[in-house]
């Protein structure tokens, strides 16, 4: 490669051979490169590194520019002048091939523009212009080569086309169609594939009959599986792989898991009092502890064993739509001044500032009075509810300081601007999903009425 | 940004409405949702703090788009990032080392991703035990009847069950599974007794003297595979909550002791978010939370619902971090350091990951970016993102 013959041109000729295979080694191992300026400078001069190159540092711009030395006659590039003088000679032009004479052995490094990068330290610099190049669009410069089949993207060209040869070798693919390049993904994904099942139905057609070759073995599972999981915990189900599925998995159980929070909850109140429906007879004392055990177990975590709340259905997301609700009203009715210290000021994405107002005042139900004064926060969300909770929750929590507060604007940028201030803020936030909370406005008593009036 | 969430924090818990509300304002406008990965992070802070303000307890997560995945979607979501595969990686190693040369092992999963790591693991049993007769194994999961992210769109276990049979029985592995609904807020006590009356049940079963099958006498090898569950567990001490005899932590460690273990693996972010104070845990959340956007540019494009739902699930967790106090308040991410305390003193000794699990952890990781790292500390094993602590992985035999 003259390209190699050229840098160093100089040298003798066993360390242009090891000029060569640097070149090589830092082009193609773009993934250790943090290893690779001790090798190298090892590689020409061993032992110690070499105080004498010269550090070059060229801006992004040049070091990108592919081909910095044009041929003015047919306008090819090159990356460096040795070769296109070499170039100029094929047309017959005037061309010089620098010759330096061996008292300056004068070689070069490169150090990456990026700042913070390791390879901006002279120390840490690469020894050929490629590799650095290579490196500057690897690690800081944008993937532009997409690969069609798995969509990794490469900021070097070479890196893709070398990906594009072996894409797809290493590629797993289930008889549904889908296609991975980790094994992991395929394994986990065949395992819940339907293909799969499909698949084994046709292999394993009579997988009772190899149960039963296994049948003493199968005796004990058996027992084992009836006695165990029916009377301990009623909602599992203990299926095995040498057993027919269907009859070792109960129909009720089945059924229970269909609404699994509810049954759960229902069987878990009833464990206590129900008994194991049946006891193997070959162990009729055994079992019988056991359920015992089974039944005090949780007794070891003290108090909160005793608290098996999860078995019920969470509560929270029905009740706060309906009790709240019904909060909100007894507030209105026994003291409106609760409800008036909210300044509601709530919008959707969708809703403009006029909508706002008739949510408000639909959303202020018990309370008459248009005049909302305190602060208040919006939060629109799911079916409205979360207003509600927020009318309460953030009155227990500004309230006191209501008379003092500061209206700041904010409330004015609402009502005077769609595109800033608050309804901005609020809409904003809602992020274009189901709208989020929001923080409104503390308004003084008559400028959130305004600000609404305003508005609409 | 990381300063003005604290101020903003501190505003709101003093509330203090003005400042509050003029510091919302300002990360608003500095905090666009499509902005960068940190601005991305801090809104997402932001929608946090916003919820605290208004205080709206009963509501985790009501406001974001979180995700409900269908088995195949998650069983791809969770191999897009080494997040859940690092531990999936470290513990299918060490737990191939533990049931060698044994014929029956128990294998109990207490996983947030409801079994994703099962087909793995079955795999490389499936792969190590090549021309010799694979352990039995029967498997049971507890499944979650609270959960936080990933989230399923419909457990049915029934259904998962059968499929991880099948394919168990396609790699010629005889499976057994059976799922037992637990909960965390009693320490997963459902599963612990399940896991009791087994071997109760066994050592008279195999212990009785009309039977006759003497070679069936070894007792089942049992393993604990904890990935990112314990930390739904209570972590408050009596010193903070006078009513408390031990940590609901400690407890289940010394429960799981006693039933005598093989193995037991935990998984966890390598995180603190216990402190009671919200600045606290603020700002170690902004200190963590940085991580999964920083890294989601790697594997998942602009604008793809996938990463829309990973987004989400972050959003998930910092409001829960953030707004949320008491029993809401589920993710109590403790550091590794504090987890090891808990498992020495219920007389657990760590057991360090073999070369082999670190070469796994290693070409796992070579799938994903460059970003990725993973190093010892101790006797652990843990996942790093650009040198920064995301996950770890302990091995503890009973000591």
């Amino acid at each position: 490669m003259p390209a190699d013959l050229d840098d160093s041109s100089a040298q003798t000729m066993s360390n242009n051979t090891g000029a060569s295979g640097e070149a090589s080694v830092s082009s193609s191992g773009d993934q250790i490169e943090p290893l690779k300026p001790p090798t190298r400078k090892k590689r020409n001069q061993p032992g110690m590194p070499d105080p004498d190159a010269e550090v070059i540092a060229l801006s992004p711009k040049t070091l990108m520019a592919t081909n910095r030395f044009v041929c003015e006659i047919c306008n090819k590039g090159f990356q460096r002048d040795q070769n296109l003088q070499l170039h100029r000679r094929g047309h017959n032009l005037p061309w010089k091939l620098r010759q330096r004479s061996s008292k300056e052995v004068k070689k070069r490094v490169y150090v990456c523009p990026e700042i913070s990068c390791v390879h901006h330290d002279p120390s840490r610099a690469l020894g050929d212009l490629t590799g650095i190049k290579k490196h500057f669009c690897r690690k800081h410069g944008e993937k532009k080569w997409k690969c069609e089949k798995c969509s990794k993207k490469y900021a070097v060209q070479s890196d893709w086309k070398a990906h594009i040869k072996i894409c797809g070798t290493r590629e797993y693919k289930c008889d549904c169609g889908t296609l991975f390049s980790r094994r992991d993904s395929f394994i986990t994904h065949r395992a819940f594939c339907d293909a799969l099942a499909e698949e084994s139905a046709r292999n394993h057609p009579n997988g009772k009959n190899n149960a039963n070759n296994n049948s003493t073995k199968m005796e004990i599972e058996s027992k084992a599986s009836t006695s165990t999981p029916i009377s301990v915990t009623p909602a599992t189900t203990m299926v095995s792989s040498v057993l027919p599925i269907q009859s070792s998995a109960p129909a009720a159980s089945l059924q229970s898991h269909a609404n699994p929070a509810f049954s759960d909850f229902i069987q878990t109140m009833t464990q206590p009092e129900c008994p194991p429906p049946e006891l193997p007879q070959s162990a009729p004392a055994e079992p019988i502890s056991l359920c015992l055990a089974t039944n005090h177990g949780s007794s070891i975590f003290g108090p909160a064993g005793q608290e098996r709340r999860q078995y019920a259905p969470p509560p929270q997301p029905a009740m706060s739509a309906t009790a709240l609700l019904q909060k909100a009203a007894q507030m209105g009715a026994n003291g409106g001044s609760l409800l008036r210290g909210l300044g509601l000021v709530s919008s959707t994405s969708s809703a403009g500032p006029s909508d706002s107002l008739q949510w408000t005042s639909r959303q202020v139900e018990p309370e008459t009075s248009p005049v909302q004064s305190g602060l208040g926060l919006g939060l629109p969300c799911d079916e409205g509810s979360g207003l509600k909770e927020l009318m309460i929750g953030s009155s227990s929590m500004f309230g006191p300081k209501q008379p003092t507060l500061d209206f700041l604007g904010l409330g004015m940028a609402a009502g005077g601007s769609p595109n800033g201030g608050l309804s901005a803020l609020i809409t904003s936030m809602g992020n274009g999903l189901d709208v989020a909370a929001a923080a409104a406005s503390f308004g003084g008593p008559e400028f959130a009425g305004k600000d609404i009036g305003r508005s609409s | 940004m990381e300063q003005l969430l604290v101020h903003c924090a501190q505003a709101i818990d003093n509330t203090d409405a003005t400042p509050a509300q003029q510091i919302l304002w300002v990360l608003n406008n500095i905090a666009p949702p499509d902005g960068d990965s940190n601005q991305r992070l801090t809104r997402a802070f932001l929608r946090a703090l916003i919820l605290r303000a208004a205080r709206t307890p009963a509501s985790c997560g009501m406001n974001l788009n979180i995700h409900k995945f269908s088995l195949l979607d998650l069983a791809n979501f969770v191999h897009l990032t080494p997040w859940h595969r690092f531990g999936f990686t470290a513990a299918n190693s060490v737990i191939l080392e533990a049931i060698e040369g044994r014929t029956v092992v128990h294998i109990v999963d207490l996983s947030v991703t409801h079994c994703m790591q099962i087909p793995t693991l079955i795999d490389s049993i499936a792969t190590r035990y090549q021309g010799r007769q694979p352990p039995t194994v029967t498997l049971t999961v507890g499944a979650f009847t609270q959960q936080g992210p990933p989230m399923f769109d419909f457990v049915c276990y029934d259904d998962l069950g059968v499929k991880l049979i099948n394919f168990a029985r396609s790699k010629g592995v005889v499976l057994e599974f059976k799922a037992v609904p637990t909960t965390p807020s009693d320490g997963f006590a459902s599963v612990l007794d399940e896991v009791r009356t087994r071997q109760e049940q066994m050592r008279f079963l195999y212990g009785n003297p009309h039977h006759h099958h003497q070679e069936e006498l070894e007792e089942e090898a049992l393993i604990i595979n904890c990935q990112m569950s314990l930390h739904y567990l209570n972590h408050v001490e009596p010193e903070e909550d006078p009513s408390v005899v031990m940590s609901m932590r400690s407890m289940f460690f010394k429960a799981l002791r006693s039933l005598a273990p093989t193995m037991v693996v935990v998984v966890e972010e390598d995180v603190d978010f216990t402190s009671r104070n919200l600045v606290g845990r603020l700002r170690s959340a902004f200190n963590y939370f940085w991580i999964p956007f920083d890294t989601v540019d790697t594997f998942l494009p602009w604008g793809s619902k996938q990463r829309e739902w990973y987004e989400a699930d972050i959003c998930w967790k910092i409001e829960n971090v953030i707004s949320h106090e008491g029993d809401q308040r589920v993710e109590r991410q403790e550091p590794r350091t504090r987890w090891s305390q808990r498992m020495m003193e219920a007389e657990f000794r760590a057991v360090g990951f073999m070369g082999e699990a670190m070469t796994e952890v290693k070409a796992m990781l070579e799938e994903h970016a460059t970003g990725w790292g993973s190093k010892k500390e101790e006797e652990d094993i843990v996942l790093t993102w650009k040198g920064h602590n995301v996950v770890f992985a302990t091995a503890l035999v009973p000591s």
